[in-house]
Parts: structure tokens; sequence; C-alpha cells
């Protein structure tokens, strides 16, 4: 033990003396990881969660490091400037930084960090009272006679542009929209039949729809959930709609090198597929999709005119 | 119910018990240690706790959960410092207690308080939780404004004897409260493009400043001890005598801790003030609030300790959390393959009801530990100030700095402080407009969404039965005191 202590430290401090920050040698000390929500919540469940296979892989200690406040933007602002070298990285619900660069003066862009990789993708859900309507055609036939009230997750959250995308493809032509803090609040309106409709993801509206209290009418996804099987998508009903995915991963700062990405992107991808991850993604209702750094920046470049196209919208006349 | 009895045996296995112990005494360390809430306590808990069996895992975190509370009354009440934004009122009458020497009364009050408050709302968290998870949702954002009018009346009764001072405590609390993003409108308001602000002016920061930092001047100014006295009066015993004197404001408190709990749009902050505030109201000597009144203590840390197991309700019965800290709990839950719902009662009892059984029980921990250890604390207030004042302020300061890494944060609190400060030597309480700050957003998001659902008809804020009954108590609320002496000059005649 002791010998093996003795030997990793001589390599530890040869590496250190002999060569200049090269990627073959990445990594040589803890990385941190940024988790732009406060402790506790999905953003960080799923980084803790992630961490220990990452740590296996790459052989160095994933610290966490919670940067909560304004959405992000506050964690976002900061990474925009960090040293590319690898050692700090960024965890979020993508595409939330692009919503908040639409939103207000911001110093960062979004399409300038560096993708690595993401993990899993989410995709919204419409629900409403299990006493309303029982079909999606239903329910539309409704929403095109009257405007009906419709809860999000939040203004401009992107609960919110599905809604706006969903309605421009679907014909309808309005929606009183009614913007809560977070989706228990929308979820618990929905319950209590004060609201018409909610957008949301599933996870957060699962023990209600088990119950029947609930009951989604449609998924906006191009595939369905393999945890909630018997919601249509609308492809299943006919439409053809586009839709904007929401990314958990992890993404470096803007310029860092091609060689260290590919060594983090491996140690990710690999840890994705730990069993023990795969367990708690289970239980959390995850959808696991493996999205590489290539991918991920596609992902990000063809966001922004969808966002672009509804920003007018995503605040108040 | 025995599905109940075979929890109590399950609670009992010394395992059981062990995580029992262990979730309390870390939840109040985390309760002490400013900046470190139950939410990230419980996050850095999850990768202790995750080969444990689970329903062991989950009594832990309930546990620690809900003692954390416990942990920040007591640095409410001996250095001034909230340990969370719950614990606010505590400070109100906790601390001045200390400058009289009373600490240990103070800390008896807490834990009785604990114990009587957390056991109320356990029972009722036990019993009802179902149907009381259905009254919860019959309110919707009409009755959430209404809700938020009527606890803003009780300023009414916190500003008597200095109104108009305090109405302008008020009206800054409430301008405060707008800064930020503002979620309906999607617009930001008052954040001169300063980060920091956009979620609105953070809450705990505030307080930090506004007591620790307010209270760190104050105490600069002279050179003696927190306790002016000498020597401490009054013990542990004393202040638990002292709390069953009082038993209509441990019903009152009780009841509105549980309703702010039971409520997922009411802000947890916000029951301890509202209780306080409640107190003081129908008490017989309102002035004597603020300067050390025990009754304050008792209401405020009644209604902080009830509220908990009413913010489970909803979280447990329905799977929607109405605090962060209930939303930390739900994915702990989730984690363990527990999936809270209305469901959870018929799939999973045995583990939801050992939760539950041990939570009852954490509330007779804590007073068991406020008893033999906490009491001991008192003597803190009879450091010298040139030792206590730096460390107060160096904790404290740090515990602002911890809760999002930000720098920012400690000039928040040190602006606060300062405002504090000018607030306190202008004659203004603070009381007014922390209650501002805490309800203003809730009344301008409900009154916003509720016309958004009626299509802009006012007829929304009266349709429903809720609504009527809850404009009648405003109603009653603000002409309550006037209505009393009325009647009397009505029957006697004037003499």
């Amino acid at each position: 033990m002791l010998k093996t202590l003795k030997i990793c430290a001589a390599v530890a401090a040869a590496t250190l003396v002999a060569t200049p920050v090269f990627g073959a040698d990445f990594p040589t000390k803890p990385i941190k990881l940024i988790v732009t929500a406060g402790a506790g919540g999905g953003e960080d469940t799923e980084a803790r969660a992630i961490a220990p296979f990452v740590e296996k892989h790459l052989g160095q200690q994933v610290v966490i490091e919670n940067q909560p406040g304004a959405g992000g933007k506050i964690a976002f602002e900061k990474f925009q400037n960090v040293t590319p070298d690898g050692y700090a990285l960024i965890t979020y619900t993508f595409p939330k930084s692009v919503i908040i660069e639409y939103q207000g003066k911001t110093g960062f862009k979004t399409r300038d960090f560096t993708p690595i990789f993401a993990w899993s993708r989410s995709s919204q859900v419409l629900v409403v009272n299990g006493e309303s309507w029982k079909t999606f055609q239903e329910f539309l036939k409704a929403a095109k006679e009257k405007p009906l009230s419709g809860g999000l997750s939040g203004r401009g959250s992107t609960t919110h542009l599905m809604g706006l995308i969903a309605l421009d493809e679907l014909g309808i032509d309005k929606v009183n929209w009614v913007p809560y803090e977070g989706s228990a609040g929308s979820i618990a309106a929905l319950a209590g039949k004060h609201l018409d409709f909610t957008m949301s993801l599933a996870t957060s509206a699962v023990a209600l729809i088990q119950a029947g209290k609930l009951r989604p009418l449609l998924l906006f996804s191009d595939k369905r959930d393999p945890h909630f099987p018997d919601i249509p998508v609308p492809k299943d009903l006919g439409y053809n709609m586009s839709f904007i995915p929401t990314l958990r991963g992890v993404e470096a700062p803007p310029k860092t090198p091609a060689d260290i990405v590919t060594i983090l992107e491996a140690a990710f991808s690999k840890a994705a597929q730990e069993k023990g991850f795969i367990d708690i993604a289970a239980k959390r209702k995850m959808v696991l999709e493996p999205v590489g750094s290539k991918e991920f920046a596609r992902a990000v470049a063809d966001v922004y005119p969808k966002i672009a196209k509804f920003q007018s919208m995503l605040t108040s006349k | 119910m025995d599905v109940l009895l075979q929890a109590i045996a399950f609670v009992l296995q010394w395992q059981n018990l062990a995580a029992l112990a262990g979730g309390t005494v870390y939840g109040i360390i985390i309760g002490v240690l400013p900046g470190l809430g139950p939410s990230a306590g419980m996050a850095l808990a999850i990768p202790l706790v995750m080969t444990w069996h689970p329903a062991t895992a989950l009594i832990f975190m309930g546990a620690l959960y809900k003692c954390s509370n416990y942990g920040g009354s007591l640095t409410a009440i001996l250095v001034n410092t909230p340990g969370d934004a719950s614990n606010a009122a505590t400070i109100l009458d906790g601390y001045p207690m200390c400058q009289r020497g009373m600490g240990g009364v103070a800390l008896g009050l807490s834990a009785t308080s604990a114990l009587v408050g957390g056991t109320i709302g356990m029972i009722c968290l036990i019993y009802a939780a179902p149907f009381l998870a259905d009254f919860a949702l019959e309110f919707g954002p009409a009755e959430y404004f209404l809700t938020a009018v009527l606890a803003l009346s009780l300023i009414a009764a916190v500003v008597q004897g200095a109104t108009i001072k305090g109405l302008i405590a008020a009206g800054m609390g409430l301008l405060l409260s707008t800064v930020g993003f503002d979620v309906i409108a999607g617009h930001l308001r008052y954040t001169f493009d300063w980060a920091p602000v956009e979620d609105g002016i953070p809450l705990i920061q505030a307080l930090v400043g506004l007591f620790a930092v307010t209270q760190a001047l104050v105490l600069a100014e002279s050179a003696a001890s927190i306790s002016r006295l000498a020597e401490l009066s009054g013990s542990f015993w004393e202040g638990v005598r002292t709390y069953f004197r009082h038993p209509l404001i441990m019903v009152r408190a009780s009841l509105i801790g549980l309703f702010v709990g039971i409520l997922p749009g009411v802000g947890q902050s916000s029951a301890g003030l509202l209780a306080w505030a409640d107190a003081k109201r129908v008490s017989k000597h309102p002035e004597t609030f603020g300067e050390g009144e025990p009754v304050g203590v008792i209401a405020s840390e009644t209604a902080t300790n009830s509220c908990m197991p009413g913010d489970l309700v909803c979280t447990i019965a329905l799977g929607l959390p109405g605090s962060v800290g209930a939303a930390v709990f739900l994915g702990v839950m989730i984690i363990f393959g527990i999936v809270p719902g209305p469901l959870v009662f018929m799939n999973q009892p045995e583990v939801i009801y050992s939760l539950f059984v041990a939570l009852f029980l954490t509330s007779f921990l804590i007073f068991i530990i406020g008893m033999t250890v906490a009491r001991r604390l008192a003597v803190v207030t009879l450091l010298p100030n040139n030792v206590i004042v730096p460390l107060i302020l160096v904790v404290s300061l740090l515990g602002s700095f911890a809760i999002r890494n930000e720098m920012a944060d400690v000039f928040i609190s040190l602006a606060f402080g300062a405002l504090g400060y000018v607030m306190l030597k202008g004659g203004f309480t603070p009381i007014p407009l922390l209650l501002g700050l805490v309800l203003g957003e809730m009344v301008e998001t409900n009154y916003h969404r509720a016309l958004l659902i009626s299509g802009g008809s006012y007829s929304i804020f009266y349709a429903s039965v809720i609504c009527k009954i809850l404009i009648l108590l405003t109603i009653l609320s603000l002409v309550g005191p006037y209505l009393g002496p009325f009647w009397k000059t009505l029957t006697q005649g004037e003499k």
C-alpha cells in the first residue's frame, strides 16, 4: 500500500515537473463540475449520480460545485472566462442557457462553449385533469373553440417554448398561458381544476398520472418514452412537428483543446453505461440517450433559430 | 391500523433508531451552520446512505430534514443569526430574551415548541394526509391571492403604536419583493443588469444582514456582552413551564404553521412570522413583543415546527413538493424506489408509516437534546462583545457566501445590515419589511395568474366558497381591533 502510494507520488511529481499541460497527461488533478442550480434539484442529483463513475474512468476526483442564481446565468457568465484546460466543466439542462441569452443582456454565448457529452433527454408532455378530455382530438376541438388556460413551469421555460411551437403547428389561435415557478405549482393547479391543461415534463406529474388524477394526452417527441409507453407522440396522431430537445449533459469552456475533449467525452460516455448509473436513472425515470460532442454541438446550433422565432413571445407585450 | 403497529416495531429496531438519532444530530448541526440548509444537507448525505435499507435511509433523511430547523432556532436565539429563513421570527423575541439573561428559558421554549408543534403536525400528517392534500388542491390562484392578502392584513396588528413607520417599512418590503425576474411577464425588474438579484432579493442573505450584521454593529457600540446581566437567570425548565401556560397560542400557532405548510404555494418562511404577528394581535400586552416576550418565541417556533409535517402532506400524498427542502426530500425518496403520490399509501404503506413514526419520535429526541446539551449553550451569551461580535460577523457572512458560492451575496448582507442599523436608529422595526418581502411575490403573481385564467374578469376573486371565507376573515382581521371598544361604547353608553 505504502509502496503504491510512493510510486504514485513519484509519477505525479515526475509529470508535474516534466511536462506542460498536454492532452495525453490529462487529467493530473481533480476536476470541478459546476452545477447551475442548488444542491438537491434534478440537475444536481444527476451530476452527483454520474460523478463517481466519471471518477472511475478518469482516475481523478470529480468535485461538484453548486452555483445557483438567476436560473444559472451567474454560473454561465463566470464559466465563459474559465481557463479551457478541462479542469472546470459545467452541467445544466440544455437549452436553458440559450433561452437566458434571448431574455436579457448576457456576456456569454452557449454556442461558444465546448460540448462534451449529454447523457439524458427529456420531453414535454401535455396533461389534462383526469375528469376532463379523454383524447387529444377532444382536447384540440375544445382548444379551437375558445381559449383554454394552460399552466407553464415558468415564462420562457422549455415548457413555454414547446407550448408555443405546438400552438403554432396545431393551428390553435390562442391560449391563456399561466406561468408558475417550477412545475409543482402548475400541476397542483391542474389537479385542483383551476387550469384546463399544463405543459410539463412527464416525470414531474408521474404520481398524479399513475393515480388517474391527471391524464397525459401527448408527448412532444419523435418517439415514445419507454417509461410511459402509453402516451402517444404527434407522429402517431398524424402530425409532423418539430421539437425542442431538452438535454442534460456537460460542457467545457470555450476553446477547449480537442484532445482534452476526446478524453472527457470517453470518460463520460463510459460512465453513462455503468450499471450503477443506469439503475439510478431508471428509478428517476430518466430517458438515457448518449449524445456525443459533435452531435451535442449540432443540437446547440439547431436550437438558436427555433428560439429566435418565438423570442418576442417569451416575454409579455 | 395494523400497518402502523408494524411500522412502530420496525422503527424500534436498533439500526433504525441509530439512523434516527444520527439524522437528528446531523440535522441540528446542519441547521446551526449558517449557509447550510436542509436541502444541501440531504444532498450531501445521499452517498452515505445509498447502500442502506430504503426505509432506514429515509428515516435518516427525514430526521435530518425535520431537525435542521431546530439547529437554526438555536443560532437565532443565541447569536441573532437565522440558520434558515424559517427561523426569522424566532429572532424577534428569542434574542432579546438572551439580552435579558433569559437565554436558558428561550432554549426551553424552543425545545418544547419543537416537541409540541412537531407532534401536532405529525398527528395531522399521519391521520389526515390524503384529506388535507385534497383540501390544498382546492386552492387556486384566486385563493392564494386572498390568503396572502389575509396574511398582509396582519401587518396592521404588527405596526400598532407606530403605524406610519410600520407602513413605510411594509411598503419598502413589498417594493423590494418586486426586484428580480417577473415570473408572469418575463421581464427583469430593478436589477440594473446585476445578475445576483435576478432571482429576487435572496432572503437568507437579507436576513443575515438585517439581524446579524445590524446587531453586530449595535453590540460594537458597547463593551459588554450579549446578556446585559452578568449571569443567566431562569432555567430550561422555566421555559418548559412557561410554554404550557399558553395553550391558546400553542393551538393557534400549530394551525397557522400547518396551514402554511400544507399549501404548496405559500412560502415556508412565512409560517413563523405569521404566527408571531397573530400572537401579537391577540395578546393583551402587544407592546412587549419584540422586546423579549416569551409568547413570541412560542408562537414562531411552534408554527415553524408544525409547518414541516404540513409541507410533507402534498409532497407525499400528491408527489408535489411545496418547498425546496421538500423537493429534495422527494428526490431522495425516488432514488430509494419510493414514488410518493396518491398510490403510495396502498403500494408502500410500510415505508411511509415507518417514516411517519420516525418523524414523530424525532420531536421527542429534539426535546431530550435540548434538555441535556443545547441548554448549556446559553453561556455563549455571557462572552464579552469583543469576542462574540467578530465571531458572529465572520460566521454569518461566511454562511451568506456559502449558500450560492457568491461574493455578491456578502455585499447584499452588508447592505441590509446598514439598512437595518439605520432603521433601528430611526425607530423602525424590520418585521413589516420582512412580511412585505416574504408575501409580496405571492400577492402579485397569484393576482395576475387568477386574471389570466378568468380572462380578466374579477369575479374569480369571490367565486368559490373558500374565497368568500378568506374575504370575510380579512375584513374581520382589519376591523376586529376596533369592534371591541365600539361594542363597549354601544352597550355601556357614553360616560
